[in-house]
């Protein structure tokens, strides 16, 4: 579970006043959730994921994960930004099971047969979310810079559920995808979400997409230029089919005239 | 054919044309210059011939007729003026090329580690605005004459230009990539050395690629200072007898020395980072 509780950021400003990004936010986010964070450019959607990441730290309040204080990204919240996702120096299958590689060889126990042997246990694991990522395997050897936005995206995906992470975090991750590439990731980080169960956060300007992806969304909003951004919209999602369905839910949300959500 | 038209594409046989045409200028510029003086004074030693330079090169690479009675060539080109000088440059050259590896260690960490960072960063930017053949008496004075104070003269002149630009490189590896390395498990220095170090690397070596002149440029102010041998030493010491005709094959050799380590070191690159594509 992760409370985040009475949460502010203000930001130094060289010779100016300080900028107040978001300005007493609470939230509780239960296991096996998939939240959309929307708002307008600014609003502070992406200074909330790196606050749960671990990235930075809030000016006053408290971000707790099962009851724990975090000031650090770690192993436990996968990541998936926009951009830079990718390890450029390393082919497809590299980049998947660098994680597993981290966790049990240092810098210097890399050339021994016990290595040799774990690394094609690591291998044929990664191959496997390779094919559930609809890669293929011939992807496996190519590098970052060979494959498109939208299948460097699924690597990406890949590279973070391999670790088993307890939260997903997805920094405007479909953003610079064509929309063709983009629809077929949604329906795909929907199906990644069923299968493994992982509570996912995923930040997005586009109430569609927050729509249709998530289980509540949550929106930010500044109520003026000078305080920061609020909890504005926290509601669930009812069960769409259509995409009419998701397009009267997205206006209503953009309206405002939603219920908070009770936890 | 539009000589400025930023569309042009130049066809293989005037491409070869072009780029050829100063090589085959300049060497037809000499030889007129040659035999112009020449007709002027059969003896002038300052444009020599192409016999001349040829006497010059040969007695260079494997010795005067006198030295090579009953001597195969290889053995005669491995005991040659030519050879001794070039080995002897070269484990200059190889020293100066080692001392770039803790150097680069050092702009890894001071671009990595904050506390580095601040402890050597000012330091590292008062000391790269030496200038590094101003050092080179105290260098003789600290060092001696001997071969230290040649490696220090290159460690002075061309480190600190190869620290700031890793430090930069570090710096410019994006955010996301750090982040996403401490989401996989990375510890602090496996994010230095097996996600920043492996992707600076092709950069960090075509950087020293760049300075191999500089490198080259205080080796032989150094050789040419105080030295027993070397390729710059030799250069120096022909000089004053006026020895062109041995001097010119010396700067070419120098020059194809270097296009050589120039050209390997972008093989070794290519092959060690098969990934790497230059922007």
């Amino acid at each position: 579970m992760i409370e985040i509780r009475n949460v502010h950021v203000t930001y130094p400003v060289h010779n100016g006043a300080p900028k107040k990004v978001l300005a007493g936010i609470n939230l509780t986010i239960q296991p096996g959730e998939f939240i959309a964070v929307v708002g307008q450019t600014g609003c502070g959607k992406s200074t909330l994921l790196r606050l749960i990441l671990g990235q930075e730290t809030p000016t006053e309040g408290q971000i707790l994960i099962e009851g724990q204080v975090i000031d650090h990204p770690d192993r436990h919240r996968g990541y998936v930004p926009q951009k830079y996702s990718l390890f450029p120096d390393k082919t497809v299958l590299e980049n998947i099971i660098f994680g597993l590689e981290l966790e049990e060889f240092g810098l210097f126990n890399r050339w021994t047969p016990r290595y040799r042997r774990r690394r094609k246990i690591f291998e044929a694991q990664a191959h496997e979310y390779l094919v559930s990522m609809g890669l293929h395997e011939t992807d496996a050897k190519k590098y970052p810079d060979q494959l498109s936005g939208g299948m460097q995206q699924r690597v990406a995906i890949a590279q973070a559920l391999i670790m088993k992470p307890s939260i997903l975090l997805m920094d405007e991750a479909f953003s610079a995808l064509d929309p063709a590439t983009r629809r077929e990731m949604q329906r795909l980080i929907r199906e990644v979400w069923k299968k493994y169960k992982t509570t996912i956060l995923f930040v997005t300007h586009n109430t569609a997409e927050a729509v249709f992806l998530a289980t509540r969304v949550i929106g930010l909003a500044k109520t003026d230029n000078v305080s920061g951004s609020k909890v504005a919209i926290d509601a669930l999602v009812p069960p769409h089919e259509t995409p009419e369905e998701v397009a009267d839910f997205a206006r209503y949300i953009e309206s405002g005239e939603v219920e908070e959500y009770a936890g | 054919m539009k000589l400025f038209a930023i569309k042009a594409e130049p066809g293989r046989m005037s491409a070869i044309v072009l780029s050829w045409f100063l090589f085959a200028a300049g060497i037809a510029f000499y030889f007129y210059t040659a035999a112009e003086r020449h007709k002027e004074n059969p003896d002038d030693r300052v444009v020599p011939t192409i016999s001349q330079l040829g006497e010059g090169l040969h007695d260079a690479a494997f010795g005067t007729a006198d030295e090579a009675a009953g001597r195969s060539l290889p053995a005669r080109f491995f005991d040659s003026m030519l050879w001794t000088d070039t080995v002897a440059s070269a484990k200059r050259f190889g020293w100066a090329m080692l001392l770039l590896v803790p150097a680069v260690v050092l702009g890894l960490h001071v671009g990595m580690f904050p506390y580095v960072g601040v402890f050597f960063l000012r330091f590292i930017l008062f000391f790269d605005k030496i200038i590094a053949l101003s050092v080179l008496p105290i260098l003789f004075i600290a060092f001696g004459i001997d071969e230290l104070s040649k490696i220090m003269l290159i460690v002075i002149g061309v480190t600190p230009t190869i620290i700031l630009d890793t430090i930069n490189l570090t710096k410019g590896v994006p955010k996301e990539q750090i982040v996403k390395g401490f989401t996989l498990g990375a510890t602090d220095f496996a994010i230095a050395y097996r996600v920043v170090l492996k992707q600076i690397l092709p950069k960090i070596l075509n950087s020293i690629r760049l300075n191999l002149k500089a490198i080259m440029l205080f080796l032989f102010a150094g050789e040419m200072i105080a030295s027993t041998d070397g390729l710059a030493y030799r250069i120096a010491l022909l000089r004053r007898n006026m020895g062109m005709n041995t001097i010119l094959p010396y700067v070419l050799w120098v020059a194809l020395l270097l296009f050589l380590v120039d050209w390997s070191m972008r093989v070794i690159n290519q092959k060690l980072h098969p990934w790497f594509r230059e922007r």
